[in-house]
């Protein structure tokens, strides 16, 4: 084979890997679309107030990912997550306080979200912080904790789309 | 040869402008020296980011002024930032605040079924939602038809407001523009605040009113956060910040927050009344920087 031929080989190999990569980008940005529809329709019949998407790659090693989320007086609330394009075991864990405060209090806890819908109502995590904390009247705010675990043979610096990884938040409140 | 060399050449430019269009990403230059693998990878690598390790979610305008009708909040007539001061706004920061300051103003008007000024305003919005090219947002005739339909029905319009705040959101998102929404944000949240403030001056039955203010103190460091993100530095967002970061300053400050905020079992934060004048002086400040211009 001569020079140009190699060459040539070699361009459409390399390109091929691009457009399986592209393909994969696009597949992945479209589901997490439809992850957040599903999310939404579990939610109702609160009203929809935002989502947060939470967007990680696995690592060699195990990753907490944190989101603040406030709840004001009289709303109660519903907190939908869909692990649907977390193809590897994601644990959510729900705290009172962020993760400075080695004091905090564990609320909630859904053990693996991966590949499904899970909701939540913040009756029940205020329920929880009561039963530890006597005196308190309610929550003001929720630190969703996201423990994505170690994978091994990730690429962490330059990580690949099958190490690609979300979950989407949809939060919904009762009017 | 010469045939060889067309069909080799026509096949690599096939396949590159395949790929290229399918990112919409810029095209890869002529010549097979220029494409190597860690090029690929890199271009790749710009949509593999990771969310911050600690993120947060912001309430929408609409579920804050939900929560301040419940408080009790009534309607104040000509309070909200005028419709007439939109065609003023000609500066990026000026469109991008007050799309804010128009989207606490609509949720207040929905919330208290002003439907008239609700009509107003969403045509303002979108008039600043263009300027800033956030058109596609918009760009819908029949979610603006079905607006125009149910401007009577609160429940209906309610979840027309939902549609277009979701349509901001993936917007932003898609776009890459997600920093800008923090922008959006100060100015609504200050709207809101100031909206808050105008009742509670003005009501004697004001005291669920001012504690959904004290609530939304809460939020007000994150938006701080938001607003420092380093691509939002294009924009005049130096003197936003430094206001916002002022009351919030004043506020950690007062005799009240830090005794709440050092007893375990305060259960109600409650500000003095020099201490909710000099807050509502800050947010009557920084308002009237963001609407006037």
């Amino acid at each position: 084979m001569n020079k140009k031929g190699i060459l040539f080989l070699a361009f459409f190999g390399v390109a091929l890997l691009f457009a399986q990569t592209v393909s994969n980008l696009t597949e992945f940005k479209a589901n997490i679309k439809s992850n957040k529809s599903e999310a939404k329709k579990e939610i109702r019949p609160y009203l929809y107030d935002g989502y947060k998407t939470t967007y990680f790659n696995y690592k060699t090693y195990k990753q907490v990912k944190e989101v603040e989320i406030y709840l004001f007086n009289n709303t109660e609330y519903r907190l939908a997550f869909n692990g649907k394009s977390a193809p590897k075991n994601v644990k959510v864990k729900i705290y009172n306080a962020d993760k400075t405060n080695k004091n905090r209090i564990l609320l909630k806890e859904l053990s693996n979200v991966s590949g499904k819908n899970t909701v939540i109502q913040t009756k029940d995590l205020n329920t929880a912080y009561k039963s530890v904390n006597k005196k308190a009247s309610r929550l003001k705010r929720v630190f969703v904790n996201y423990e994505i675990p170690a994978t091994k043979g990730a690429n962490n610096s330059k990580p690949k789309i099958e190490d690609r990884g979300a979950v989407v938040l949809v939060m919904g409140y009762k009017n | 040869m010469i045939k060889r060399k067309t069909i080799f050449g026509a096949l690599v430019m096939g396949i590159t402008m395949l790929f290229s269009s399918c990112e919409g990403e810029p095209t890869i230059d002529e010549g097979l020296d220029v494409i190597d693998s860690d090029t690929l990878v890199d271009e790749n690598f710009e949509d593999m980011f990771e969310s911050p390790d600690v993120d947060y979610h912001l309430p929408s305008a609409l579920q804050v002024a939900s929560i301040f009708k419940k408080s009790g909040m009534a309607y104040n007539t000509g309070v909200i930032n005028s419709t007439e001061n939109s065609s003023d706004y000609t500066t990026q920061i000026q469109q991008m605040l007050n799309f804010g300051v128009y989207s606490a103003d609509l949720a207040y008007c929905v919330t208290n079924d002003q439907s008239n000024e609700a009509r107003q305003l969403i045509a303002v919005i979108k008039e600043l939602a263009d300027a800033q090219g956030m058109s596609a947002v918009f760009d819908n005739k029949d979610l603006m038809d079905r607006f125009d339909m149910n401007l009577e029905i609160q429940d209906s319009i309610e979840v027309i407001m939902v549609e277009i705040h979701e349509r901001t959101e993936e917007y932003m998102e898609e776009n890459d523009m997600t920093h800008t929404s923090a922008v959006h944000y100060a100015g609504a949240w200050v709207e809101g605040m100031y909206l808050g403030v105008y009742d509670f001056e003005h009501s004697d039955d004001n005291e669920n009113v001012g504690s959904q203010i004290i609530e939304q103190m809460e939020i007000l460091k994150n938006i701080v956060k938001g607003l420092k993100d380093p691509k939002n530095e294009e924009y005049d967002v130096k003197w936003v910040i430094t206001d916002l970061e002022n009351i919030q300053s004043v506020y950690d400050n007062f005799e009240s927050v830090i005794a709440f905020d050092n007893d375990e079992s305060a259960i109600q934060l409650t500000l003095t009344e020099d201490e909710f004048a000099s807050i509502a002086s800050l947010i009557k400040d920084v308002r009237a920087k963001m609407v006037n211009a």
